[in-house]
């Protein structure tokens, strides 16, 4: 731990830390633009100066390249150290354009916030100013190459971090310019960050340019709700729309970075045809029509018929206090069950999770810190993005890393891989002996045991997993595995990547209800007879949407809460409008049992973009705002259960009732959040039977889901709606040449899941005897729900699409 | 005594009147006639055009951001040619302070003071001046300024071409 003295202050920082840091550390903030936390440094701009005036070193230096050391006596404020920045400042300024008004950097600019602080508002240099080709890189990021200070932010970023090729560093002498080699669509999950590295307007958001200043916004911390990993957020609304979202610092999560899905996937808190008025029987009512109304229908059915009459159904992407709030609705009305998840499967492999996963799980910040990673049925792109790039960050340190899975290897590093589904090979690392399955090839079976014995020489190894790949068997199995490579003192950890934001949570407060199918069979057999949704969509999320269509249809009374026009809100009896994450306060647990917490940003109401169609507000006086009506699902369900509360009873009620949740009540949003006190439950395990799974000589179809339009949130945001890609049905080469289809043909597709008509994609990646299909919400696989493992389906060549 | 001081006291005003009467009087008999203050007189705002006729404002808000009282308010919109504009632009005068610290704070010359102080309206909401209302067929002040000449981003003319600016470096080529 050196000690050393920063404008007279002493400081001891960790050895191996620079001066920049150990600046940082005593509040002292070095001007500069090339260093960031999680990219390091490489003195680039020569901006961050400082004069070390005793010690090992003596005169300027750069402080993002020194290393403190003991004894040393820093000033950031010498002469020599201010001028030399002021002096960088100017020349760097010399080749900036003069564009601030219409730069949608203004007002977040490093560069604007450097050149006012070094007092440099005079351009005394008059010649004339280099200037740059644009390029085109597609929907979400905006290039305008001629403000480029050459910090070399965005090539770290994207290529060293996200492990992105199509985008690099060209030219040379005073031409240096940064892009891909040649104009299109960034190829990357994770191209958004550039817009939120790049200290100056090079990049910046398409989706939302022009739109508006950042001193315009509001804004607060959130959790992005687009998958269960909960990566720290701050969306930015104005006049009532819900623009951007940009990346928070998350240690334990996401660190600085996010995906694409959830930066460019706010949209859906926009969409047009969101609803906004409470609706019962086709009628639009204020809220104490339609509650008084419901209530007491509600309450006549399980009068009537007991209190199994009614069924409630919620997703992973309800809070965690409106979960909480139907189940007390559940109890107002006699004892109603709470159905957390509409596809059964994905339930009972998040309960199977939440019961047994105890100490084990870990968060991205552990899975950075790994030095051997096992993904097991995990497509980390579709599933749960920013878990890629954590691993590719323990593989940057020198982890191993193996996957073990049949879908293409679209891994941003390098993994031994086994084509194969995941679940044998679990079962025999779970075995004392860890003997290879039966069936492997040569190879394959060496690498099984290279795997097994780097995760048992590992220190700190963690398995990751999909849910919807490993089903609940799946899930049990990854756990096995987990515990038999643990030891006394080094436990090896695991890491699953689940259905929605508050999956995990979900299953905390239901651990043992029904599931969906049970549900389904209930109100067949005229025993459920009213159902309320709550944020969860049956018809696109379960795996069998005609068998959920006919049993909606037999229902007295839909009621479907939600800020989505899902198919399932559309044949509703009752739509009440629930307010979007971005516009509640609000918790998730997500995929690791981190309880973190979320706060409003703006009040839901019309834009005014829509109010004013695209001029001017209109010219009225009214008392209220238009659209203002959507409610948080937690309050709407109080209200309907005749007990209205504040969030705050709400979760003191549930931290009392459930000590797991005890964290709820000191919550913060934008804290670290709290990990879960878990115990893995002591009761008896019983024993999951292998799913029936798909007959020999068979195609197996997999539908799961991909970075864009699968995800039901950002499928309906503007930005992200046109990036999703083609329909198309993944063979792996020789299947296809066995079916007499080529690449680009139609293929008729006939499953459980429904049937359709695609093009075939050849996807030499992918293993024989499977066929892949991702999900896509708007098009002929919308029913396609992801989360149901291989199921049998038969293929052949198509007619007309 | 005090007759005499009276009846002169009284003569001497009405001589002062008398007099005042063959005098230019100092008042005007507005609205009949009205007075022109000099050109830099902080008074209703307005939007002017660059050289070429276009609208100068570029929507960038600095001046809704200097604006003491918050009166001003827009949504800036991007054109087909990439220009950066206002889709709409409203001052509310009703509020506003008429501090000029708008006109300071805008870079393109857009938004000036006027002279014209004649803001009455019985309708507050007709104090609500939205972009067309603002819009002057004018330069105004600075009448030969044009930002986007100058801002070096290839909007008004094609990048490089600017006075100020090299032509687009060929970023493949690795000769010195
Ligand atoms: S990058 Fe910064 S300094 Fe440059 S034009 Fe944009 S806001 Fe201004
Ligand atoms: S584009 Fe931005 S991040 Fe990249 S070098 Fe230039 S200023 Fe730095
Ligand atoms: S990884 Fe998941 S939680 Fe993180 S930003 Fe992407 S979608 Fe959001
Ligand atoms: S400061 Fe000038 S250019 Fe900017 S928005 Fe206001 S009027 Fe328009
Ligand atoms: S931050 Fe040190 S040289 Fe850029």
């Amino acid at each position: 731990m050196p000690t050393l003295t920063i404008d007279e202050r002493e400081v001891s920082v960790p050895a191996g830390a620079s001066v920049l840091e150990a600046a940082e550390a005593l509040g002292i903030t070095v001007p500069h633009f090339c260093y960031h936390k999680a990219l390091g440094a490489v003195g680039a701009c020569r901006l961050c100066a400082v004069e070390i005036q005793a010690g090992p070193q003596h005169g300027l230096r750069m402080a993002c390249l020194v290393e403190a050391r003991d004894g040393m006596v820093v000033s950031t404020t010498a002469p020599a150290a201010t001028g030399m920045r002021r002096a960088v400042i100017e020349y760097l300024m010399l080749n900036h354009p003069h564009d601030c008004p219409v730069c949608d950097e203004g007002g977040e600019c490093q560069l604007q916030d450097m050149t006012v602080a070094g007092g440099h508002g005079v351009r005394r240099y008059r010649g004339k100013k280099r200037t740059f080709p644009n390029q085109e890189l597609g929907p979400f990021v905006e290039q305008e190459m001629n403000r480029c200070i050459q910090c070399y932010r965005c090539v770290r970023t994207y290529r060293d971090y996200a492990g992105g090729h199509d985008f690099g560093v060209l030219g040379v002498r005073q031409r240096v310019a940064y892009g891909r080699f040649r104009p299109g669509r960034l190829e990357s999950p994770y191209s958004g960050n550039l817009v939120d590295v790049c200290p100056t307007g090079v990049f910046t958001d398409k989706t939302v340019r022009f739109r508006a200043r950042v001193w315009d916004m509001q804004c607060a911390p959130s959790v992005c709700p687009h998958c269960s990993l909960g990566c720290a957020t701050w969306p930015w609304a104005r006049y009532r729309e819900l623009l951007r979202v940009s990346g928070r610092e998350g240690p334990r999560t996401n660190g600085f970075f996010l995906c694409d899905r959830g930066r460019f996937g706010s949209g859906h808190a926009n969409h047009p045809d969101r609803p906004r008025t409470p609706r019962l029987d086709g009628r639009e009512l204020g809220w104490p029509e339609a509650l008084e109304a419901l209530r007491e229908r509600l309450t006549k059915l399980t009068w009537a018929h007991g209190p199994g009459a009614v069924g409630l159904l919620t997703s992973g992407r309800a809070s965690l206090e409106s979960a909480r709030a139907l189940g007390l609705l559940g109890q107002a009305l006699g004892g109603a069950p709470v159905v957390c998840e509409p596809h059964p499967r994905r339930d009972r492999a998040v309960r199977a999770l939440v019961a047994e996963l105890g100490q084990l799980g870990r968060d991205q910040e552990d899975v950075r810190q790994s030095d051997c990673l096992l993904l097991a049925g995990l497509d980390p792109e579709g599933e749960a993005p920013m878990l890629a790039l954590a691993a590719r960050q323990a593989v940057r340190r020198g982890a191993r890393a193996a996957v073990w899975d049949p879908r293409p290897d679209r891994l941003p590093f390098p993994a031994r891989r086994i084509a194969r589904l995941p679940e044998a090979l679990l079962e025999a690392l779970a075995r004392p002996d860890g003997r290879a399955p039966d069936g492997l090839e040569a190879a394959e079976r060496e690498s099984y045991a290279e795997t097994r014995a780097a995760l048992q020489a590992a220190e700190r190894p963690v398995l990751l997993g999909g849910a919807d790949l490993l089903g609940p068997r799946g899930v049990r199995l990854l756990l096995a595995a987990a515990r038999a490579l643990s030891r006394p003192g080094r436990a090896c950890g695991l890491s699953l990547a689940l259905p929605g934001p508050d999956s995990f949570g979900g299953a905390l407060l239901c651990p043992d209800g029904p599931d969906a199918d049970e549900l389904l069979a209930g109100i067949e057999a005229g025993r459920v007879r009213a159902l309320v949704c709550l944020e969860a969509d049956p018809l696109s999320e379960h795996p069998d949407p005609a068998r959920v269509a006919a049993a909606l249809g037999r229902l007295e009374l839909l009621v479907v809460l939600d800020h989505l026009p899902t198919a399932s809100a559309a044949r509703a009896h009752a739509v009440l409008p629930t307010t979007a994450a971005a516009e509640m306060d609000g918790a998730f647990v997500n995929h690791a049992g981190r309880l973190q917490g979320f706060a409003r940003v703006y009040s839901a109401g019309l834009p005014i973009r829509v109010t004013g169609q695209g001029a001017h507000p209109p010219r009225e006086f009214r008392p209220d705002t238009p659209g203002e009506l959507p409610q948080p699902g937690w309050a709407v369900l109080a209200a309907l259960a005749g007990e209205p509360v504040e969030l705050g009873e709400l979760r003191a009620e549930l931290a009392r009732s459930e000590p797991r949740l005890a964290g709820l009540a000191g919550l913060v949003a934008g804290g670290p959040g709290v990990q879960l006190a878990l115990e893995p439950s002591a009761r008896e395990r019983p024993d999951t039977p292998a799913e029936p799974g798909v007959a020999e000589g068979e195609l197996a179809l997999l539908s799961v889901e991909a970075l864009f339009g699968s995800e039901p949130l950002s499928a309906r945001a503007a930005p992200v709606a046109g990036v999703a890609s083609e329909d198309a049905l993944a063979l792996c080469p020789a299947d296809a040449a066995r079916l007499g289809l080529g690449e680009g043909e139609p293929a008729r597709l006939r499953s459980a899941l429904g049937e359709a008509v695609l093009p075939v994609r050849l996807a030499p990646g992918l293993a024989p005897g499977f066929a892949l299909v991702q999900r896509r919400f708007g098009g002929p696989l919308e029913g396609f729900a992801p989360g149901g493992g291989p199921i049998a389906c038969r293929i052949e060549k198509g007619g007309a699409r | 005594m005090t007759l005499w001081r009276s009846i002169r006291g009284t003569l001497a005003a009405l001589g002062v009147t008398l007099k005042a009467i063959f005098r230019r009087p100092a008042t005007i008999p507005y609205p009949e006639v009205k007075r022109v203050p000099a050109p830099r007189y902080r008074a209703r705002i307005v939007l002017t055009r660059d050289p070429r006729g276009g609208e100068r404002c570029v929507a960038c808000h600095l001046c809704s951001a200097a604006c003491p009282v918050n009166c001003i308010s827009m949504q800036a919109a991007e054109g087909p040619d990439g220009r950066r504009y206002a889709a709409w632009f409203r001052i509310n005068f009703s509020r506003c302070i008429f501090c000029g610290l708008c006109a300071e704070a805008c870079p393109t010359l857009a938004i000036q003071m006027t002279p014209d102080y004649e803001l009455c309206r019985r309708d507050p909401l007709e104090l609500v001046f939205e972009k067309e209302d603002l819009l002057v067929e004018d330069g105004g002040k600075d009448r030969d300024y044009d930002f986007y000449r100058h801002a070096g981003i290839g909007v008004a003319q094609a990048r490089g071409e600017g006075s100020e600016e090299e032509p687009p470096a060929d970023v493949r080529s690795l000769l010195p």
